[in-house]
């Protein structure tokens, strides 16, 4: 084995990937060769480059909730679509996702708070206005007769002219 | 293929051992895979409580934008389980899955435009690099600072070779793996890892010329 021939071969030795009879003459070539054997520990140095990192921390609950997407018909690619289609509005809408139960019993309070008001409305609108089929602008609740009226009238003139003034009044009646 | 949850024990497990331990571990799948063919929720959250780990690393790979990784490894679980009837078993759950990763992961950084990753370049028609040589880093070197400098290498790489560095150097994956989950022959992850180590330490030197080696 010559030098051309050894040197592809070294990094698949060191990743002990090479059967016997590859690694068998290779190995006779590197001990009497100090070029490939430099070569060799280069190729160790590089391995150095490649730090082991430790284990990746998982979210809480990833594999649940990947789970229970798959199985709601969720084929992936819909958020990396989403993220690309509107980058600024992912966020939002994972914050949502994520919240869903809160955020779906705000706007059931939400709604319900404001079909009661709707109904405070119609029904305040409808004691306030006057009702009937006639024009009359008197409230029907209190409703007076005629005499009524004119026996109040006649009792406001008096307190606002004095008993003098009344008296002729009363005089011209009846 | 790797059952994707490897430990510093397997190394001293005969071959035997290791082969029982791996039927074992695919049967399982293959169970759940079933289960959740049959509509059982449950069994398809544990086949994502089994891979969850080597997805989420092999994302943040490629990006190290904590939302970004997340959406990615969700969406390759979206996108299993919506192709899961087309899985037949030739080859383990955990190559299916990751072959589906590696393509989601790319697709989504390109459609995203966030990603450095250019279009695939034929490594056979690159030319033979030169015996660059570089040193390691030095000692002083936190172990975050060297992989900032190591992502920002990758990032500058075309998407063939920074996957097949991922997998080999990060991952620890054999070459028959990254062959299956690739579909091309071990001889091509052979020559390809090749020239992608050569582009990397091309890449580090012009990057950093620090780390080059008389």
């Amino acid at each position: 084995m010559d030098c051309r021939q050894a040197e592809p071969l070294i990094p698949s030795y060191l990743d002990g990937e090479l059967s016997e009879v590859r690694a068998a003459p290779l190995r006779r070539h590197l001990l009497d060769c100090q070029p490939c054997r430099a070569g060799a520990q280069g190729e160790k140095n590089l391995k150095r480059w490649f730090p082991h990192e430790a284990a990746s921390s998982i979210p809480k609950g990833f594999a649940a909730r990947v789970a229970r997407r798959a199985f709601a018909g969720d084929a992936g690619e819909s958020t990396l679509v989403e993220r690309v289609l509107q980058p600024q509005a992912a966020p939002a809408m994972r914050a949502v996702e994520s919240e869903e139960p809160i955020f779906q019993f705000v706007l059931a309070l939400t709604a319900a708070a404001a079909l009661v008001v709707i109904a405070l409305a119609v029904s305040m609108r409808s004691w306030t206005l006057p009702s009937g089929t006639g024009l009359r602008a008197t409230d029907n609740r209190g409703q007076i007769s005629v005499e009524d009226a004119i026996e109040r009238l006649d009792s406001l003139n008096r307190a606002e002219t004095g008993g003098e003034h009344a008296r002729p009044a009363e005089s011209r009646r009846p | 293929m790797d059952d994707g949850n490897r430990t510093p024990q397997e190394g001293v497990r005969g071959p035997r051992v290791e082969a029982t331990l791996m039927e074992s571990v695919q049967a399982e799948d293959e169970s759940l895979v079933r289960e959740t063919l049959a509509g059982n929720q449950a069994s398809f959250q544990l086949l994502v409580e089994r891979y969850q780990d080597r997805i989420f690393s092999l994302a943040r790979h490629y990006t190290r934008n904590a939302v970004d990784v997340e959406d990615l490894v969700q969406d390759t679980f979206l996108k299993a389980f919506s192709r899961l009837d087309t899985f037949q078993g030739q080859s383990s759950f955990f190559t299916w899955l990751y072959r589906i990763g590696v393509n989601t992961i790319l697709d989504g950084l390109k459609r995203r435009g966030r990603s450095p990753v250019r279009a695939v370049e034929d490594p056979e028609i690159l030319a033979t690099p030169g015996p660059t040589r570089i040193s390691g880093p030095s000692a002083d070197m936190e172990r975050e600072e060297i992989a900032r400098i190591t992502h920002a290498v990758l990032d500058e790489l075309p998407e063939i070779f920074r996957t097949v560095l991922v997998m080999r150097e990060f991952e620890d994956m054999a070459y028959q793996d990254i062959a299956e989950v690739l579909q091309i022959s071990i001889g091509t992850v052979e020559s390809r890892l090749f020239r992608a180590r050569a582009k990397f330490k091309d890449k580090l030197l012009q990057l950093h010329p620090e780390f080059g080696q008389e």
